[in-house]
């Protein structure tokens, strides 16, 4: 049996992590549904004993929950085009759309390491060809990385623009402090970003700590 | 009777709002934060019957929160709600000295009923 890489092993776990992120963020969703639709329930009861029922506060209660199901769907559409990236080896995509689904797929992933992540991406889409499980959960990696090394507060910028032949994601962190550990992850993600004929680098000026995935468009 | 009074912790403001209003409607004088450190200046500032806390919240989470109540105030009771699939960090929690838990969606029959078992079954009664 031939020996699987390191950044390998990270592939089934980092789909996990998702799935798992993805399920507890409509939990959420579905258990604020479910205390506007029982607050609902009261307040009509309360209105048949006797109190006024206030009709403002029922439409802003629908309105509520409107918010919540498109906020739900958005979520769910996210996680169907993530996870149907595992379908094909090899497809052209839209990078631009991929960054976004991931940033926002992480965002709730950054709250609870306190942080916040914010993106410059373009208008138009930067069509790329490859693996694309691979190359989200290269950039979601890239992403953690860079989380990992932030202090609470901070937040992420991560952008995206062309050059020439080259799709370039670079994710900026106010980040001062790495250690060892946090090096040793760089040469495994690097390592992974080469298969995907992509490559990292990372740069710290001035306190601001960079990490970019260079792309080619082919 | 004064009412119970409720503090209940949860990052996700539309939940703890409404779960608030919610429980004022059944007699309870509820308020609602979305933060660790807001619940402490809250417990500092007033006098609460009972926590309801959310386990998982971004900087000090539900647990850690916990354990800074249980050493400032000793008999407060704690509810933990929790949103993960598993209840480990429930079952955590309770062994860390919470009253009780419950996993979202809630039940908001169930969490009254939890409520007034906390304060102590005669005194649960009167409510």
């Amino acid at each position: 049996m031939s020996e699987v890489p390191p950044h390998r092993e990270g592939e089934l776990a980092f789909f996990g992590r998702m799935g798992a992120h993805v399920s507890h963020e409509m939990r959420n969703v579905l258990s604020i549904i479910g205390e506007y639709a029982g607050l609902l329930a009261d307040l009509l009861e309360a209105a048949e004993a006797g109190r006024p029922l206030d009709s403002e506060r029922l439409k802003q209660l629908s309105r509520n929950i409107a918010g919540q199901v498109a906020k739900g769907t958005e979520t769910m559409q996210r996680f169907s085009r993530f996870a149907h990236a595992a379908d094909q080896q090899t497809a052209s995509l839209d990078l631009t759309a991929l960054v976004e689904d991931l940033v926002a797929l992480a965002q709730r992933h950054a709250t609870r390491a306190g942080c916040t992540l914010k993106t410059q991406l373009p208008n138009e889409a930067i069509a790329v060809t490859g693996n694309p499980f691979r190359l989200q959960h290269l950039v979601f990696s890239a992403i953690e990385l860079l989380l990992a090394a932030l202090e609470n507060g901070e937040s992420v910028t991560v952008r995206l623009h062309a050059e020439g032949s080259t799709a370039v994601v670079t994710m900026l962190g106010k980040a001062p402090i790495t250690t060892d550990e946090w090096s040793a992850r760089v040469s495994q993600l690097s390592a992974a970003a080469n298969e995907s004929k992509a490559v990292l680098d990372t740069s710290c000026t001035e306190g601001i700590l960079s990490l970019t995935l260079a792309i080619p468009i082919q | 009777m004064e009412p119970l009074t409720i503090l209940i912790v949860d990052d996700e403001e539309d939940l703890a709002f409404t779960l608030a209003e919610r429980l004022t409607l059944r007699g309870f004088r509820a308020e609602a934060v979305t933060s660790a450190i807001d619940a402490l200046q809250c417990l500092s500032k007033e006098k609460f019957g009972v926590v309801v806390l959310d386990v998982k919240m971004p900087g000090i989470d539900g647990l850690h929160l916990m354990a800074e109540i249980r050493q400032k105030y000793h008999t407060l009771p704690v509810i933990l709600l929790t949103g993960h699939g598993s209840a480990t960090d429930a079952e955590r929690g309770m062994r860390a000295g919470a009253f009780d838990y419950l996993m979202k969606p809630i039940d908001i029959e169930t969490l009254v009923e939890k409520i007034k078992r906390s304060i102590g079954p005669e005194k649960g009664e009167r409510l």
